[in-house]
């Protein structure tokens, strides 16, 4: 299906979401569409999606002028969004998930088998192996993406919009999920792949869209440009000079943190010493444990063994306000489930860390709010007009530097990044590298938990990998190649795969 | 202010107001309503007296909307009420003391209120079927001890003392203001503070928006679900104690009826988000107060009294509704 999207405007009052947009996707082709968040990516790809109205401009399919009143109109249509947070109900099966609202009947009954088979035949089209009558509970996060895009082709699906499908997924995973798209594509069936990976983008995609400020600001062939030139139309300007090849190692001799055979849930007998001004990062993939390890080391979750803090040994285990108390903190992962506090503003943001652990007196003076809160926005050129209002109204990578600033303001000596980049732009990206190695250079112990290695590249001194709840390796900067990192992270070295 | 004025448009900032104070809007909306319905509205003795009905249930109201903000909900207030207030005169029969029976009420709603709160904390329970059961049983506890008669006050002198806590006044500019009316603002007051100016309060607001956030930014999540239900305790206590003073016949089966209901709404009607994380103390107590203006202006359209639950329950669903229609604006 050819799809035509001509000078689509999109108003949120008076911001001007999308502007002017000409966006067109022809039968079989992978389009990657790229911006920085705020940039209009979802609002545009909303509009196709029949989510809601755009304010001017007009939608073509084949030639033929559509209204698309309601998502339900666009599926009809052929047009499916796979959103980043999976809609999935966890308590159904698969096949009663992938036919949601539109159940198959048999009178007034459900026809459970027919809807079981048609599911199977989709997932053999599909060459994968799940069982359409298992719990959506019981499937890894690389399964349940594979549902949502079933689900897609099960309703004949034409255009397939994907939001950031790979953000749970491992390598091997990735490889399976591009597989799919490829034999799809060869079948006529286009794709929208929004995404920030660029190595991704450059792999599955043909032809991009760049978007910045709700403007299309190119599009073309991959094949005609790079990665510096994809940066530099998305963030309006170049990123040359950021040298994180010679990146300096600010580590001093004192250990800061010394964990020894921690044990917990999903991981066992981690040992490591960690330096002031050091930075370690810890790698692996989903299911390795990492998670898990991070919020140990924060008293997220129970753990056992010996932990040394500035010297001072400290129980394993306890609470996360006792572990902030002995000058740990944490930025954790998934901003939004894990980091804001939705419904307050971006002042009682930055200061929630600061009220559990130095504020002594009974009443908090709003003076001192928002001189904390201006400080913080100075040091991480916070963008926010009125830090009265609500976090939400912060785009992403704002809001994670709020969350940044809610930490520094604890003055904590070791500080956990646990992937503190997820879902940011670029620019801001580099933003937080950079201040991750002020932050080292002025002594504080950094632990950076990641699966990406350019990330971990540009910041660490020393990388663990871990797989399957243990770290297998660990890498010194000297050996620290993306080859090497994937050979631990999947295992090789235990399953006799020979290196290289 | 000049500056900041032509920063924003002008349409753009009255929009914010009403959909932040609409709780004003309404308010004055109501009070003119009320005026122009009854020409005494707006003597001293009337205004007075709103405050004095509404004393009991909006100083739980304040509770109630403490156990919202941080995403629960307390139905057993009005249970709580009869315990605390049947009691407390059988215990000022034995002691001729105001003083010890009001140290008795603050301590059977102390434990009360921790108990629920423990139930929901540390038992994991839903916040709805712990205090649907912390009603069922205080309701029956009450109702057993009382055998079917009222609770009321056996010594004359205990009884003139203890009247006085309902009825009693100051006089100051030569307006006669009545203790219950005191006890409102003063509480209001405390509660506003208490929720914008200290860590609790932001600690209640950051629970009610997102737990595992919370909890990842140090907040004591469990302490501080228990401490709203305490909180609350404490406060069906002082308010079962100034019940008490203004019935002084506690009946067991009737005492406390709806008042979870009409602090419910109070909170509804004053803006605080039924999912937890925002709402102002200043919103609840207009929101007590128009309650009992609409309550008294239905009493002047001849509404018969026994409607008044129909009235509660449809002023919940409006209120929730508007909030619901606002939110999905945004």
């Amino acid at each position: 299906m050819l799809v035509e999207m001509k000078g689509i405007v999109v108003d949120f009052g008076p911001v001007r979401a999308v502007d002017h947009v000409d966006f067109t996707v022809k039968p079989g082709e992978i389009v990657g569409l790229m911006g920085e968040n705020g940039a209009g990516k979802s609002t545009l790809m909303n509009v196709l999606a029949g989510t809601f109205p755009p304010n001017e401009g007009e939608i073509l399919l084949d030639g033929k002028r559509v209204s698309l009143g309601s998502a339900k109109d666009a599926m009809r249509l052929g047009i499916r969004f796979i959103h980043q947070e999976l809609n999935l109900c966890d308590d159904l099966t698969v096949f009663e998930n992938m036919y949601l609202a539109e159940e198959l009947l048999r009178g007034p009954l459900l026809n459970k088998k027919a809807m079981a088979e048609r599911c199977a035949k989709v997932f053999e089209r599909m060459q994968v192996e799940i069982d359409p009558c298992a719990a959506v509970e019981t499937l890894q996060p690389a399964e349940k993406q594979m549902v949502e895009i079933a689900r897609a082709l099960l309703f004949k699906s034409e255009v397939i919009i994907m939001d950031e499908p790979t953000t749970a997924l491992s390598t091997h995973e990735i490889e399976n999920l591009f597989e799919i798209m490829r034999q799809l594509k060869a079948q006529g069936v286009s794709f929208i792949y929004i995404s920030h990976k660029m190595p991704e983008l450059f792999e599955i995609c043909e032809t991009y869209s760049v978007l910045r400020d709700g403007k299309l600001v190119s599009s073309g062939r991959f094949s005609d440009i790079d990665e510096s030139a994809v940066t530099e139309m998305m963030i309006g300007r170049t990123l040359s000079g950021e040298d994180f090849e010679h990146k300096p190692c600010y580590a001093r001799d004192e250990v800061a943190l010394s964990v020894k055979n921690l044990t917990g849930a999903g991981f066992r007998n981690v040992s490591f010493d960690l330096r002031k001004g050091e930075i370690i990062a810890i790698t692996g993939l989903q299911g390795s444990g990492r998670d898990q390890l991070a919020d140990a080391l924060f008293g997220a979750e129970p753990s056992s063994g010996e932990v040394t803090v500035n010297g001072h040994p400290v129980k394993s285990g306890g609470t996360v306000l006792q572990h902030m108390h002995r000058g740990i903190g944490m930025v954790p992962r998934s901003r939004k489930e894990r980091g804001i506090l939705n419904d307050l503003s971006i002042i009682d943001n930055t200061s929630m860390a600061y009220f559990n652990t130095k504020h002594r007196k009974l009443l908090i003076r709003p003076k001192d709010e928002v001189s904390r809160y201006e400080r913080e926005k100075k040091a991480l050129s916070i963008k926010a007009d009125n830090p009265k209002n609500p976090i939400t109204s912060l785009s992403g990578g704002n809001q994670q530097k709020v969350i940044l600033g809610r930490w520094l303001e604890t003055d904590a000596d070791i500080l956990i990044f646990d992937n503190p980049t997820q879902g940011i732009d670029v620019g801001t990206k580099f933003e937080i590298y950079h201040l991750i190695l002020r932050l080292a250079e002025s002594g504080k112990a950094i632990l950076v938990f990641s699966s990406e290695f350019p990330e971990i590249f540009k910041l660490a001194d020393k990388c663990m990998v871990m797989y399957l709840g243990e770290v297998r390796q660990t890498l010194d900067r000297a050996e620290l190649t993306e080859k090497n990192m994937m050979y631990y992270a999947i295992g090789a070295n235990l399953e006799g795969i020979r290196h290289g | 202010m000049v500056k900041s004025a032509q920063a924003h448009p002008p349409k753009f900032q009255i929009k914010k107001l009403l959909s932040e104070y609409s709780y004003w809007l309404s308010f004055l909306i109501l009070v003119a309503l009320a005026g122009a319905m009854n020409p005494n509205f707006f003597r001293w003795t009337n205004v007075s007296n709103i405050f004095v009905q509404s004393a009991p249930t909006g100083i739980i109201a304040l509770g109630m909307m403490m156990v919202i903000c941080a995403g629960q909900i307390d139905i057993s207030v009005g249970a709580q009420v009869a315990i605390i207030s049947g009691l407390s005169i059988v215990v000022l029969n034995a002691t001729s003391n105001i003083w010890v029976q009001l140290l008795f009420c603050l301590a059977l709603g102390l434990f009360i209120g921790t108990f629920t709160g423990a139930l929901v904390a540390k038992g994991h329970m839903p916040a709805m079927i712990a205090t649907l059961a912390v009603q069922s049983a205080c309701r029956s506890i009450i109702n057993q001890i009382g055998q079917g008669g009222p609770f009321t006050v056996a010594d004359k002198a205990n009884y003139e003392t203890f009247r006085m806590v309902a009825a009693g006044h100051i006089s100051l500019f030569g307006l006669k203001i009545p203790y219950p009316m005191i006890m409102l603002i003063a509480f209001a007051l405390l509660f506003d503070l208490i929720m914008q100016r200290t860590k609790l309060g932001k600690h209640i607001y950051a629970v009610g928006s997102n737990e595992t956030s919370a909890r990842l930014a140090g907040v004591s999540v469990d302490r501080v679900k228990i401490l709203v239900f305490t909180i609350t305790g404490l406060l069906c206590g002082f308010a079962g104690w100034l019940y008490a003073s203004r019935v002084m016949a506690v009946a067991a089966s009737s005492a406390g009826n709806l008042f979870e209901m009409d602090a419910i709404a109070a909170v509804a009607i004053g803006g605080t988000s039924m999912s937890g994380g925002r709402g102002k103390v200043i919103g609840t107590f207009l929101g007590v107060l128009m309650f009992k203006i609409i309550n008294n202006i239905l009493n002047l359209a001849d509404v018969p009294t026994f409607l008044n639950g129909a009235i509660s329950g449809g002023i919940i669903i409006i209120a929730v509704l508007l909030q619901s229609t606002q939110n999905r604006k945004k």
